[in-house]
């Protein structure tokens, strides 16, 4: 690299981390069915449940 | 200041998902009926069970058409009654104490579990369905024998259930 050609200049909105969006909507979904699955099924779904 | 929209996605899906768990768990206290096991409970003297009405003689009492009452001493390295026995398809409260150190009172694989301390009585309620048996396990450590400090937990067919009369 040269360092002393700038190619493009973007500003804050023009740049879109589109990898970063994908990880966080990947760990989102991971937590949503861990989420669903541990409370739902798991622990309710747990006989004896403690009502009193 | 200015955020970046994919910035606004993840800062409002952790908002979504903070107000989920929140309504979940108020869904489960409300609708679904959990509870959590309180001190409300009076205390008790440890060093006195055998002249606790309830506690003199761990039993199993029915209290109501459908209602059993459980009065447990767990104590290194036992709990008693043992084996529990109590029908299909009732409510059971069990009150469970402890004469000497701190013990659990876990049935194996199920909801119903709690710490029991001396001088404390822990009253937690539960519904049986099906019969079956479960294990109890102790699951603070109490001792040298804590390891082999074992109950059982058995849910008859309702209509194969008896209550013994005094013994
Ligand atoms: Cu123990």
């Amino acid at each position: 690299m040269s360092g002393d050609a700038v190619v493009t200049e973007i500003d804050h909105d023009e740049f879109n981390p589109r990898g970063t969006l994908a990880l966080i909507l990947v760990y989102f979904a991971i937590l949503v069915v861990m989420w669903v699955f541990m409370y739902f099924v798991e622990f309710l779904g747990n006989d004896l449940t403690v009502i009193g | 200041m200015h955020i970046h929209n994919y910035e606004k996605i993840w800062l409002v899906l952790a908002m979504i998902m903070i107000v989920g768990f929140l309504t979940t768990v108020t869904y489960g206290a409300t609708a679904v009926g959990i509870e959590m096991i309180s001190d409300e409970e009076d205390t008790i003297d440890p060093g006195a069970l055998d002249e606790d009405p309830r506690f003199a003689e761990p039993r199993v009492e029915q209290v109501g058409e459908n209602e059993y009452e459980a009065y447990v001493v767990a104590q290194q390295y036992i709990f008693s009654p043992d084996p529990i026995e109590v029908p299909a398809n009732s409510t059971v409260t069990f009150y469970v104490t402890s004469p000497d150190v701190i013990h659990g009172f876990q049935v194996a694989g199920t909801n119903a579990n709690t710490m029991v301390i001396p001088g404390e009585v822990a009253k937690l309620t539960v519904e049986t369905e099906e019969p079956g048996e479960h294990g109890i396990v102790c699951n603070e450590y109490c001792g040298s024998g804590h390891h082999v400090m074992e109950g059982k937990l058995i849910i008859h067919p309702e209509d194969e259930f008896e209550m013994e009369d005094d013994e």
